[in-house]
C-alpha cells in the first residue's frame, strides 16, 4: 500500500510544483469585465536566441495592447510537434496564433484547420502556404535574404573566388529555401565565384566550429564563409580567428548582433544580416491583435502599428522593412 | 475469507498499471479543472491523432523490451520509411497503395536486418540499433541529400491522417487494431508468453524448447514494419514527408513502454502497460497547453514522472531492505546479450 | 598480444588506415595548426569518453552526459561572466558536475533503478530545465577568460596536456589500484565481487559521480576554448562518447574493456567528419557513413568470436 501511498503524494508534489505558476496567468486571463483577447505566439523552437529578442517585442507589444500573449513551441524544431501545438490552441480556444513555420506542408494542414474554426491566423518569420492564413509579416523574403547575402559575399570577396556555406541541418526547410536563392543568384549573376561546400551543424556553435576549421584547411582557396544559421556566424568566427586567417577569410552570416559584437568589432566577422527582431515580434503581435479585433482586414494597404506607425502592406504581406547589414560601423548601435 | 479479498484487492491495487490508471485520471482531473476545453472530445481526439506513431512504436517496442532487448533505431527507420514512400509514390510512380505495401516491406527488411545482427551474430541490441539509428537516418538524408520533400499526397490519402472517420479519428481504427493484435500476441497466446521467458532468462527459454532467435528476430521485424506504418500515418498526418520525419520518436516510444511498467531488462511487463504509459505522456502534454505550461515543463515532468514510477516500487523496497539489513543482489542495467 | 587486444588494434589499424588514404588522398589534412585545433576540440570528448568506459565497464551507462555538459558549461559561463576568476568557476563547474553524477548514483546505486531509464529522465529533465530557465541565450564571457589567458596555442597545449594527463592517470589507475579492478570486478559479477568484499553499490555510485565530475571538467576545457558559451552545447554528446567507447570494444555488458581501446575509437570517430571534408563527400553521407562504421567495429567482433567459437 505504501507504494501507492508514495507514488500519489509525490506525483501530487510534482504536479503542484509544475503547475503553481500558471494559477496567476489563467486567473489574469479569466478576469472580469469582459474577456480578454489571447494571442498565441510560436517560434520555429524554444531555447533560440533569436525568438527570444522577437518575444521582447511580443511582450511588449501584448502590454500595450492588453492582450493574453502565450508563447510556445517544440522544444527542437520539428514540422509535426508544430502541427500539435497548433491543434491544442484550436482547443484551447485562443482567439488568434501567429506562426513561423519551421515547414510549409506540415503546418498547413493545421492552420487551415484554425481558419476553419474561424480562429484568425497569420504567419510571421516565415510563411505557410498562402491559403493557410491572411497575413504574413514579412520581414524578408527568402529571395531577399538569398540575394543579400549573395550580393554582400560577391562584394567583399570581388566578386570571385570560392566560398563555403554552414547551415543548421540539411533538412531545415527555410534554410533549403535561401540556398536555393543563394544559388539562383551566384549562377545568375556571378560566375566567377563557386560554392565549393555546404555543412551542416546541428544548430551547435561548437560543431560550426569544428566544421570550420575542416573545412578551411581542406578547401584553401576558400576566401568566404557564409553562416546561414545564427549559432554558425560567432562559430564560424571563431575557427577562423583560430586558423589565424581573420580578414583574409571573411565571414558573414545571419544572426544577432549580440553573439557577434565581438567578432565585428575585431574584424573577423564582416557583416552579419538581420532585421530587428525586437520590432517583427512587436509588430507581429499588433496585427495578429489587429486582426482578431477585426481592424485589419485582407485587402487593406496599411497598418498603424503602434510606435513603429504605418506599415506598408503589399498583398497579403506586412513589410516590416529591408535587412539590416550590421558591420563595425554601426554594431554599437543594436543591443539585442 | 476477509483477509483474502483483502489480499485480492491489495494486490489489484498495487499492480503499477493500476497505480498509473490512478496517475492518468488525477492527471486528467486536474487539467479539465484548470483548462475548460480540455475534457471536450474534440481535444481528446487531438490528443488520440497526436499520439498514434509514438504509439504504435511503443506497443512494438514492448515485446522487444520483454525479450530484454532495446531498439534505438525505430524513429530513424520512420524517417526513412516516409521517404521512401514518398519516393515510391512521386517518382516511382507506384500508386499509393502499393507504395504502402513496399514501405511496409522495407519496415520489415530494416528490422530484419536488426534481428539478423542481433541472432546470428550475438551481438547487443543496445549497440546494433546505436548502428542502425545512425544508418537509417543517413540514409534517409542521403537518398533526400536532405532537401527534397514529398508533398502534394491526394486528399484520400490524407483523409488517412487529418479526418474523421464515423465520427473517430481515421488512424484510430488502424492503431486499436495493431494495439489488440500486440496485446493478443503478447498475452493471449503461449507464444507471446516465449517473450517474458526469453526476456527472464534466455537459457532457460531454450532448454525448454523455445526457439529464442526466432522470437527474438520476431518482435524485431515487427517493431521495423510498424515503424513503417507509423512512417506512413506521419505522412498522412503532415501531409508531407522529409528526412527529418521522426527524430527522437525512439526515445518517447522507451520511456511509454518503461512507464508503463516494463523492466527495461525484459521478462516483466504488459502491453496494457504501455498504453497507459503512452497516455499518461499524450495526456501531460497536452494539458499543459491548457494549463498554459510552456513545453519545457511538458519534457521536465515527463522526466519526473518516469522516476517517480520507477522509485514508487523502489523506495518500499529500499526500506524493507534496511530494515531486514539482508544483502539484495546487485543492479545490472544493460541488457544482456540474448545469447541463441 | 595480438590475440588478447585484437579489438583494440583493428580500432587502431582502422585509425592508421584512415589517415594513410588522407596521407595519399588529401595531405592538406596534415597541417600543423587546424590539426592541433581538431585535437583541442575533441580533448574535452576524451575526458568524457574515460568517464563513460569506466560506467560501462561497471555495467552501467549514462546517457545524461550531454545535458549534464550544458548545465555545468552554463555554470562556468556564467560564474566567469561574473568576474569570477577560472581558478573558481573550473572547479565549480567539476562540482556542478559531480552534484549531477550524485543524483544519478544516488538513484541507481541507492535505489536501485536501471541507469539507462534513470538517466534517460535525468537527461531530459536537466534539458529541458536549462531551457525553461536560460531560454536558449548565449553567455558571452569576459576577455581574458580564453585560453586560461594564455595564447592560443598555448592554451591548446595545454587542454590536449591535461586530457592526456588524466587519461594516462585513468589508464595506470584501472590498472595499478585496486579501484579500478572493484569497477571490472563488480562488471563482470555484482554478486562475486559482493562475496569476495567489494561493495558495488558504492562502487557504481561512484562512478557515477566520477562521470559527473569529469563531464565537469569537459564543460570547462570546453568553455574556454572560445569567448561565448552555447547553451546547447554538448547535445549529442551521450551518443558520441557511448560509440567511441562500443567501437573501442568495451563490452556494453560490462567487465571487459581497455581505456586505449576507447582512445583509438575517439581518435577514429573524430577523425570520420573531417575526414570526409578532405575527401570532398558531401556532407548529407556523413551519417550513413558514421552509422556503417559502429556496425562494422560490432560486426567485425561478432563474426570473430563466432570464427572462434566454431573453430
Amino acid at each position: 500500500m505504501n507504494r501507492l501511498l508514495a507514488f500519489i503524494v509525490a506525483a501530487g508534489l510534482v504536479f503542484g510544483a509544475g503547475c503553481n505558476k500558471s494559477t496567476d496567468s489563467s486567473s489574469s486571463a479569466g478576469s472580469p469585465g469582459g474577456k480578454k483577447l489571447s494571442i498565441a505566439l510560436m517560434p520555429k523552437s524554444k531555447g533560440n536566441a533569436y525568438f527570444i529578442s522577437c518575444k521582447a517585442g511580443a511582450d511588449e507589444a501584448a502590454k500595450e495592447l492588453g492582450v493574453e500573449l502565450l508563447f510556445d513551441g517544440p522544444t527542437d524544431p520539428d514540422p509535426a510537434k508544430q502541427n500539435e501545438i497548433v491543434d491544442n490552441w484550436i482547443a484551447l480556444g485562443v482567439d488568434a496564433i501567429a506562426v513561423a513555420c519551421e515547414n510549409k506542408e506540415g503546418i498547413s494542414t493545421a492552420l487551415r484547420k484554425a481558419r476553419q474554426k474561424g480562429i484568425k491566423v497569420l504567419t510571421y518569420d516565415s510563411d505557410a502556404t498562402p491559403d493557410a492564413r491572411e497575413f504574413f509579416v514579412n520581414q524578408a523574403t527568402p529571395e531577399g535574404i538569398g540575394y543579400t547575402l549573395m550580393d554582400e559575399a560577391a562584394r567583399l570577396t570581388g566578386e570571385e573566388g570560392d566560398f563555403a556555406v554552414i547551415t543548421a541541418s540539411l533538412t531545415a526547410a527555410n534554410m533549403n529555401e535561401w540556398r536555393k536563392y543563394i544559388e539562383a543568384r551566384l549562377a545568375e549573376k556571378y560566375p566567377k565565384m563557386k560554392l565549393v561546400t555546404v555543412r551542416p551543424c546541428d544548430d551547435l556553435k561548437d560543431k560550426a566550429q569544428s566544421e570550420t576549421t575542416a573545412l578551411l584547411s581542406a578547401y584553401p582557396n576558400v576566401k568566404l564563409v557564409m553562416a546561414i544559421c545564427s549559432p554558425a556566424v560567432p562559430g564560424a568566427a571563431e575557427a577562423v580567428k583560430q586558423a589565424g586567417k581573420a580578414g583574409t577569410v571573411k565571414v558573414i552570416g545571419l544572426g544577432l548582433p549580440s553573439e557577434n559584437r565581438r567578432y565585428v568589432k575585431d574584424g573577423v566577422t564582416q557583416s552579419v544580416i538581420l532585421w530587428k527582431t525586437v520590432d517583427l515580434g512587436y509588430l507581429t503581435v499588433q496585427a495578429t491583435t489587429a486582426l482578431a479585433k477585426g481592424e485589419l482586414k485582407p485587402g487593406a494597404t496599411e497598418f498603424k502599428a503602434g510606435r513603429l506607425g504605418a506599415m506598408e502592406i503589399k498583398g497579403d504581406n506586412i513589410l516590416l522593412g529591408k535587412p539590416f547589414i550590421f558591420n563595425k560601423e554601426n554594431i554599437d548601435q543594436f543591443d539585442f | 475469507m476477509a483477509d483474502s479479498t483483502g489480499k485480492f484487492w491489495k494486490s489489484i491495487l498495487l499492480r503499477h498499471e493500476t497505480i498509473l490508471l490512478i496517475v492518468l485520471v488525477l492527471e486528467w482531473l486536474y487539467f479539465n479543472s484548470v483548462g475548460p476545453r480540455f475534457g471536450s472530445l474534440g481535444n481528446t481526439f487531438d490528443i488520440v491523432r497526436h499520439s498514434v506513431e509514438i504509439g504504435l512504436l511503443a506497443l512494438v517496442m514492448t515485446p522487444v523490451i520483454l525479450t530484454g532487448g532495446i531498439d534505438l533505431s525505430v524513429g530513424s527507420l520512420l524517417g526513412l520509411c516516409a521517404i521512401l514512400f514518398g519516393k515510391f509514390w512521386r517518382d516511382a510512380g507506384m500508386p499509393l497503395p502499393v507504395a504502402g505495401v513496399c514501405t511496409l516491406g522495407i519496415g520489415a527488411l530494416a528490422g530484419g536486418l536488426n534481428a539478423a545482427l542481433i541472432t546470428r551474430l550475438r551481438l547487443p541490441p543496445l549497440i546494433v540499433t546505436l548502428g542502425t539509428y545512425s544508418l537509417f537516418r543517413g540514409l534517409a538524408e542521403a537518398i533526400t541529400s536532405g532537401v527534397d520533400t514529398f508533398t502534394n499526397f491526394p486528399a484520400s490519402f490524407l483523409f488517412l491522417g487529418q479526418d474523421r472517420w464515423l465520427g473517430i479519428p481515421a488512424q484510430a481504427p488502424i492503431f486499436i487494431i495493431v494495439a489488440v493484435a500486440v496485446w493478443l500476441l503478447v498475452h493471449g497466446t503461449t507464444f507471446g508468453r516465449s517473450f517474458r521467458a526469453i526476456g527472464f532468462a534466455p537459457e532457460g527459454a531454450r532448454y525448454a524448447g523455445i526457439p529464442v532467435n526466432r522470437r527474438i528476430a520476431l518482435a524485431y521485424v515487427l517493431a521495423g514494419a510498424v515503424a513503417a506504418l507509423a512512417a506512413i500515418i506521419y505522412t498522412a498526418r503532415l501531409g508531407q514527408a522529409k528526412a527529418d520525419a521522426g527524430t527522437g520518436y525512439e526515445l518517447f516510444a522507451i520511456t511509454a513502454v518503461v512507464l508503463g511498467g516494463t523492466s527495461i531488462f525484459g521478462g516483466i511487463g504488459s502491453v496494457h502497460g504501455t498504453l497507459l504509459g503512452v497516455a499518461a505522456i499524450a495526456v501531460l502534454n497536452n494539458g499543459l497547453v491548457h494549463a498554459r505550461q510552456p513545453r519545457e515543463v511538458a519534457g521536465m515532468l515527463t522526466g519526473g514522472l518516469l522516476l517517480l514510477a520507477l522509485s514508487s516500487s523502489a523506495v518500499p523496497r529500499l526500506f524493507s531492505r534496511l530494515r531486514s539489513r539482508k544483502p539484495a543482489k546487485a543492479t545490472q542495467t544493460v541488457s544482456p546479450t540474448p545469447a541463441s | 598480444m595480438l590475440k588478447r587486444h585484437f579489438r583494440e588494434w583493428s580500432v587502431a589499424f582502422a585509425l592508421v588506415l584512415l589517415l594513410a588514404i588522407l596521407a595519399v588522398a588529401a595531405p592538406a589534412f596534415y597541417q600543423g595548426q587546424p590539426l592541433l585545433s581538431l585535437m583541442a576540440r575533441e580533448a574535452p570528448t576524451l575526458v568524457v569518453a574515460c568517464g563513460m568506459a569506466l560506467v560501462i565497464i561497471g555495467r552501467q551507462i549514462d546517457i545524461s552526459v550531454g545535458s549534464q555538459f550544458a548545465i555545468c558549461s552554463v555554470c562556468a559561463g556564467l560564474l566567469a561572466a561574473m568576474k569570477w576568476p577560472l581558478a573558481l568557476a573550473l572547479p565549480a563547474a567539476i562540482a556542478v558536475g559531480a552534484v549531477m553524477g550524485t543524483v544519478n548514483g544516488a538513484l541507481v546505486a541507492g535505489l536501485r533503478l536501471p541507469s539507462i531509464v534513470v538517466t534517460l529522465a535525468t537527461m531530459v529533465t536537466w534539458r529541458e530545465g536549462l531551457r525553461w530557465l536560460r531560454q536558449g541565450e548565449f553567455v558571452n564571457l569576459p576577455d581574458n577568460a580564453q585560453w586560461f589567458g594564455f595564447g592560443q596555442a598555448a592554451g591548446q597545449w595545454t587542454l590536449i596536456f591535461a586530457a592526456v594527463v588524466l587519461f594516462i592517470l585513468m589508464v595506470m589507475g584501472m590498472r595499478h589500484l585496486s579501484a579500478g579492478r572493484f569497477v571490472h570486478a563488480v562488471g563482470s559479477d555484482a554478486e562475486a565481487a559482493r562475496l569476495a568484499g567489494i561493495r558495488p553499490q558504492f562502487v557504481t555510485f561512484a562512478t557515477f559521480v566520477l562521470i559527473g565530475a569529469l563531464t565537469g571538467l569537459a564543460a570547462g576545457m570546453n568553455v574556454v576554448q572560445s569567448p561565448q558559451v552555447d547553451p546547447k552545447s554538448g547535445t549529442g554528446l551521450e551518443l558520441k562518447t557511448i560509440a567511441a567507447v562500443v567501437v573501442g570494444g568495451v563490452a556494453i555488458s560490462g567487465g571487459r574493456g581497455s581505456l586505449w581501446g576507447v582512445f583509438a575509437g575517439l581518435l577514429l570517430l573524430a577523425c570520420v567528419s573531417p575526414a570526409l571534408t578532405h575527401l570532398h563527400v558531401q556532407a548529407y553521407w556523413e551519417k550513413a557513413i558514421q552509422g556503417a562504421i559502429i556496425l562494422l567495429a560490432v560486426v567485425a567482433d561478432g563474426l570473430r568470436s563466432k570464427t572462434i567459437k566454431h573453430n
